[in-house]
């Protein structure tokens, strides 16, 4: 099958923008009348639903940030009643507080037929079985995978994260036709199964990667093709989207963002004016049909830039590079976000320890690695190891509680650690795409 | 509540005849699979002779073992494409059991956890939060499929970092969970150490491992829910296959879906109603992968029909095992997958012994295994990183995380006849 929804997936610019326009003067009419939140935006903006008279008048309205989210927590921003929701998905957030997302039964339908139009213009379908490879639970890329795949016929083996070795036995003995993952966790099941003797692309059937929730490079596509025997797809999307949502095609030039579900700018972060086809920015993205937890103009913090030519693949929606930076200084470890501010929350709840701290992010082997270098308070300094050792656990514990993913702690001693004047560079990121 | 009233109080001829009829669908299903084909007709077996229920035990039993020899797709009745999901069980060496579902058998599953919640008074306005593992282990996904199917609000949290479960479980206002009974336990413990009172909560389905009465009432009283008891296992689909009622007097096994046996395990002769012995189940609307009289290893006993609620057949809880497999933190273990795994290991011996304990109510294995002298330099490094090896592979290999002792060689026992390699400590005490 070449497209899932070809009237869609073809329709000419113009028609989608007819869509888009008409998609969008109802969602802005919907908010303005039911959401509190959006009423007061667009009151403060003075702007009024009847302004919205073109699909370039959406600068008009105002953006929302990461930051509205965690201010709202848990629910406030929802438009839909209890009864209605029937999933929720928590991400973590900046500081504290997770980031939640709420769905409508519609709101899942839409993520995963964005996700079978998807995996449809990689080639896959009934008859492959694709290995998600991601975590299952609370994070998105587990289920939402999970459905997508399920939705056009193939099979699923949610063999979830871990366990690499079992992976690549499942991988081999059920015949996995395609894995979704992270980059580097395929390229670390690369490497373990260099180590046990298997060779992906003689012994398995594997031909298709699925990989997203990180960052990567062409260098990286090139080279895990020509040694994975695979062809290599780029997917994205944050939970505040639902979740992953769109991949490259098989022309791998950028994801296609579907325009009846999204529509596209890209802004200057600075100015918040809105940049064009072609010009680097941050991606903003509004949700066209989101019933629980309504998207507008929300303000994702990845770089990148827009192509609005129609693909050689036939598809007219916009493609959007590969993300090429953030805007704050958000890190991703192993496919999970973690914001700096997140880290100092955590340390400033443990009173043995002081606020000063250093995260060093390196790679080991395909994998990434988190230390965070904590000065021990001058009341908590002990010569007993036995003591550091408990202070150095309870710190290990709390972190992995709020950040979801494990990082190592080193205690210093107080004093150690460099001081900054003005802006401090509490990151120091060793790793290399 | 009913989620499928006709089905769930069917009773006499009429009940009978749709059993037959579907029974004889299954073995006619199970033909389409090399083994059944083989096995039926090296028992002379012909679907035209099964006229009724009773016939049912001309047919041979299949084994866990039988599964394994057909690994991976020996047991699928139709292609792979019509396969829409896989999933693995702990088999009971090396390999893991393979189980496919069609559409239909998806569907199906999700429909007895609708009948499950239903009939325990869950409906579209609760919201779950459902805390066992997803992917490969049936329990997650299983759950979180037919709580969809209900239109309940579902938040997948799987296990782990039990504190942020219980912020959720209050910012979101949670009235039901889904967890092991062991897990509940260790759960009410660390709400009242952050002093959370869990006040929305009001139903808690258990499962995947064996627990008691007395569990229950500690449960019921320390997270306020009512406790139910669930049963399943990952080859009849996953959880849901039985399942308490309000009544809470013996799992209703969907009778429907599901004909029941119960079998002395040493001789295979079936025994009556009211006395123990080992469950043998013949699913009988499975597509993908169907089982004629599986034996499941659970020790139980058929129960007398008339239930207040007006539904059909009922199990007693589960009492043990005809087996030796253990289940650990709800993951099932076989001593035979640790030696398989203690095997494949060169630095340590093959004996070993296993112990189970209770440590703050979660289960804790610890395995002692026999250095081999022959690659032990004497180093404590050395003995720190084969642990570490033994302690990933039996993670790797098991999908559990253990605790393993290295002691020196000749010191564990060696039996002669029947090994008695696992000393399970855990009581009743949870």
């Amino acid at each position: 099958m070449k497209c899932w929804d070809p009237r869609i997936e073809e329709m000419p610019k113009a028609e989608l923008q007819q869509m888009q326009y008409r998609l969008l003067k109802s969602l802005v009419y919907r908010l303005y009348s039911f959401s509190p939140f959006y009423h007061d935006r667009m009151k403060e903006q003075n702007v009024h639903p009847d302004d919205i008279h073109t699909l370039s008048d959406i600068k008009k309205l105002p953006f929302m940030f990461k930051r509205d989210l965690r201010d709202n927590y848990p629910d406030k921003i929802f438009t839909a009643t209890q009864d209605d929701l029937v999933r929720y998905h928590v991400s973590s957030g900046t500081t504290g507080k997770p980031t939640v997302v709420g769905y409508t039964q519609n709101d899942l339908d839409t993520w995963t037929t964005s996700l079978a139009r998807a995996l449809t213009s990689i080639g896959l379908g009934r008859g492959d079985v694709i290995q998600v490879s991601y975590g299952y639970g609370l994070f998105t890329g587990g289920l939402g995978l999970h459905y997508g795949a399920e939705r056009i016929g193939a099979t699923v083996l949610p063999t979830s994260v871990g366990n690499t070795e079992r992976q690549i036995e499942l991988m081999q003995d059920l015949g996995a036709t395609a894995i979704a993952c992270t980059p580097s966790y395929l390229l670390h099941i690369g490497e373990v199964a260099e180590k046990i003797g298997v060779d992906i692309h003689k012994d398995t059937k594997l031909r298709t990667g699925i990989l997203g929730a990180e960052p990567w490079t062409e260098r990286m596509r090139i080279r895990m093709e020509e040694w994975l025997g695979i062809r290599a797809y780029d997917i994205y999307g944050t939970s505040e989207l639902s979740g992953p949502m769109f991949t490259e095609c098989t022309e791998q030039s950028g994801f296609h963002v579907w325009s009846d579900i999204a529509l596209v700018e890209i802004i200057d972060p600075k100015t918040g004016e809105q940049l064009e086809p072609g010009e680097k920015g941050e991606l903003t993205m509004t949700i066209l049909q989101k019933e629980a937890l309504p998207m507008i103009r929300f303000r994702i913090g990845d770089i990148t830039q827009v192509n609005e030519e129609v693909c050689a693949c036939g598809r007219t929606h916009p493609r959007v590079d590969r993300i090429q930076g953030r805007v704050d200084d958000m890190l991703i470890i192993r496919g999970i976000n973690v914001f700096p501010s997140q880290v100092e929350y955590t340390l400033m709840t443990i009173p043995e320890v002081g606020q000063h701290f250093q995260i060093v992010v390196d790679r080991k082997g395909a994998l990434d690695d988190m230390l965070v270098r904590v000065e021990l308070n001058k009341e908590s300094f002990s010569d007993k190891i036995t003591d550091l050792m408990l202070i150095r656990q309870r710190v290990e514990h709390k972190l992995r509680n709020v950040l979801n993913v494990n990082a190592n702690v080193e205690l210093v001693e107080p004093g150690s650690l460099p001081r900054y004047e003005g802006k401090s560079k509490k990151v120091v990121d060793r790793r290399s795409l | 509540m009913f989620w499928d009233k006709r089905n769930e109080t069917l009773k006499g001829e009429k009940l009978k005849a749709l059993q037959t009829m579907r029974l004889k669908q299954t073995i006619r299903q199970s033909q389409k699979v090399g083994f059944y084909k083989k096995r039926l007709s090296g028992a002379h077996v012909h679907v035209e002779e099964i006229h009724t229920l009773e016939d049912i035990t001309k047919i041979p039993f299949t084994k866990k073992q039988d599964l394994r020899d057909g690994y991976p797709f020996g047991f699928f009745a139709v292609p792979l494409n019509k396969v829409v999901r896989i999933h693995t069980t702990s088999g009971t060496t090396g390999k893991p059991t393979v189980v496919g579902y069609t559409r239909k058998d998806l569907n199906t599953w999700a429909e007895l956890i609708a009948r499950n919640m239903t009939m325990i008074g869950v409906t579209e306005n609760d919201i779950f939060q459902n805390m066992v593992n997803y992917g490969m282990f049936t329990g997650g996904l299983g759950f979180h499929y037919g709580a969809e199917k209900i239109g309940m609000t579902v938040i997948p949290s799987a296990t782990g970092n039990t504190k942020r479960q219980i912020e959720m479980i209050r910012d979101f206002g949670v009235t039901t969970i889904h967890c092991t009974p062991s897990y509940a336990m260790h759960l009410s413990e660390v709400a009242e150490e952050m002093h959370e009172p869990l006040d929305s909560l009001k139903t808690g389905i258990f499962g995947a491992e064996p627990w008691s009465e007395t569990v229950r009432s500690s449960l019921e009283e320390r997270l306020g829910v009512t406790a139910y008891d669930s049963y399943g296992l990952s080859e009849l689909f996953g959880p849901g296959v039985a399942f308490e009622c309000p009544e809470r007097d013996g799992l209703h096994i969907w009778h429907d879906i599901y004909l029941v046996e119960i079998i002395n395990p040493a001789t295979g002769e079936q025994l009556s109603d009211g006395e123990r012995g080992e469950l043998v189940v013949t699913p009988l609307l499975k597509e993908a992968m169907p089982l004629l009289r599986y034996r499941t290893g659970d020790i139980t006993m058929k129960m007398e029909d008339g239930c207040l609620c007006r539904r059909g057949q009922k199990i007693g809880r589960i009492t043990g095992r005809s087996d030796d497999m253990l289940v650990i933190r709800g993951i099932n273990v076989f001593p035979s997958q640790i030696e398989h795994v203690l095997l494949k290991i060169p630095d340590v011996g093959n004996q070993f012994m296993v112990y189970v304990d209770k440590v703050n109510h979660l289960d804790e294995m610890t395995v002692d295994v026999e250095i081999n002298r022959d690659y032990f330099s004497g180093e404590l490094a050395d003995l720190a990183r084969i642990q570490k090896k033994v302690v990933k592979e039996l993670r790797d290999g098991l999908e559990l995380r253990t605790t393993v002792k290295l002691v020196e060689p000749g010191s564990l026992p060696r039996f002669e006849g029947k090994a008695k390699r696992v000393i399970d400590r855990r009581g009743d005490a949870i």
